[in-house]
């Protein structure tokens, strides 16, 4: 598979195809982050769609010594869902009754069993509410470290905030979605 | 080091990580078999972290890519390739594909039985295409033969009726055709005599003309085939 960083050189040639290969590689990774991180399929559609559209204009500021291009594309889609959250702040002020019981949009679907798929949908679907109930900062931070499973220095880089406090948020991130998830009857038997 | 519930609060991650150093493992340990509430934390978390394993990343709409790749390079065309022609697949698969089928075996089946011979009962030698052929051109005959009887017959009832029968073109006269005034009686023999024939030949045009214009015949056969 030919790395990132070729094909950001092809891209930057004008290469159609090039462009297309780095989409298809990191879709799955945006809209994972932005649908964690809102809760809501449209707007992750959306924001993900504004992530890559945001990267096709940028991509020429993009340099290796921001680090890997997931790392960047990740920046890039945090400050996205940073905008996105100060914009409907306003929205989830008024929509209290909403953000205390968010609705999943869609199901999504990877191919296993019935059962298996059930126990799988009924989990994501308690984790995203817990996730809806911690503070942003927190919220960004567990799910950048595990559910992107990125590393304490990319997170860094991503948030622009010292190790320590990527350690700190993550730390009380977790736990405090831990109590959250007891209370909602995930708890350990 | 006084290790207390705010600490092991504080370390959890690390513990967790394995970074801590081997006393203070022991000392996390210490604290969190005797205090409950911590105790509790720990499993909590831990409890968590397994879980979140086993989130698998969501897969993305399979338009979003496309959508993402047409804001970006612009609309692309549609793909060029063999699949194209098979676009059309799916759609024999929707109900309502088969109903139409299941109409036109249905019609299919009512036909055949109609113009199948031996009053619908077929054997395999009917369904050769010599038979068919031959079983076709003979329904296309007999069919022809019982329309011409049919307007032959026609021709001969309005004939008749027509020179025999009521006038009906007297009858459904309009009130502006002027008629003859009464009170100039006319005493000639002849001319009394020769108003049958007249009003008849008048009648047997009116009487057409009465019954033409319905049955969509065309007026100059009609007016031949009576002269």
């Amino acid at each position: 598979m030919e790395p990132d960083a070729q094909l950001i050189q092809s891209c930057l040639r004008g290469d159609g195809p090039a462009w297309e290969e780095l989409v298809r590689r990191h879709t799955r990774r945006v809209y994972n982050l932005c649908y964690r991180f809102t809760g809501n399929g449209t707007a992750a559609e959306d924001l993900t769609q504004e992530v890559f559209i945001r990267v096709y204009r940028t991509l020429g500021s993009y340099q290796a010594v921001y680090g890997a291009f997931p790392t960047w594309l990740t920046s890039v889609t945090r400050n996205m869902l940073v905008d996105h959250y100060r914009r409907t702040r306003r929205d989830r002020l008024t929509d209290s009754i909403d953000d205390a019981m968010p609705q999943l949009e869609e199901t999504h679907s990877p191919v296993r069993s019935p059962d298996r798929q059930l126990q799988a949908n009924e989990l994501s679907e308690k984790l995203q509410q817990g996730l809806a109930k911690l503070s942003p900062e927190l919220r960004e931070a567990v799910i950048l470290r595990d559910l992107q499973e990125l590393e304490y220095s990319e997170i860094r880089a991503v948030l622009q905030v010292p190790e320590g406090t990527v350690k700190s948020r993550i730390n009380r991130g977790r736990i405090e979605l831990a109590r959250v998830l007891s209370e909602m009857g995930v708890r350990p038997a | 080091m006084n290790w207390n519930c705010a600490i092991t609060e504080e370390r959890l991650t690390d513990y967790l990580d394995g970074i801590l150093a081997p006393e203070e493992t022991a000392a996390f340990s210490a604290h969190t078999a005797t205090c409950a509430a911590c105790a509790t934390m720990l499993a909590e978390v831990n409890h968590l972290m397994s879980q979140m394993e086993l989130v698998e990343p969501l897969d993305p709409p399979a338009h979003l890519t496309a959508k993402i790749l047409d804001s970006t390079l612009g609309p692309r065309e549609e793909a060029a390739d063999w699949r194209k022609w098979f676009d059309w697949v799916p759609v024999i698969w929707q109900p309502r594909v088969g109903m139409g089928l299941a109409t036109v075996a249905a019609s299919v089946a009512i036909l055949f039985h109609a113009f199948a011979p031996a009053g619908g009962r077929v054997s395999l030698a009917d369904l050769s295409p010599a038979s068919i052929v031959h079983s076709a051109n003979r329904q296309v005959h007999l069919t022809y033969a019982h329309g011409v009887k049919f307007v032959n017959d026609l021709r001969v009832v309005y004939e008749i009726e027509s020179r025999l029968g009521p006038q009906p073109a007297q009858m459904n006269a309009p009130a502006s055709v002027p008629q003859p005034p009464p009170s100039q009686p006319s005493n000639d023999p002849h001319e009394k005599s020769g108003a049958v024939p007249h009003s008849g030949r008048r009648s047997v045009t009116g009487g057409l003309m009465a019954f033409d214009e319905p049955a969509g015949w065309p007026d100059g056969n009609t007016t031949r085939s009576l002269r």
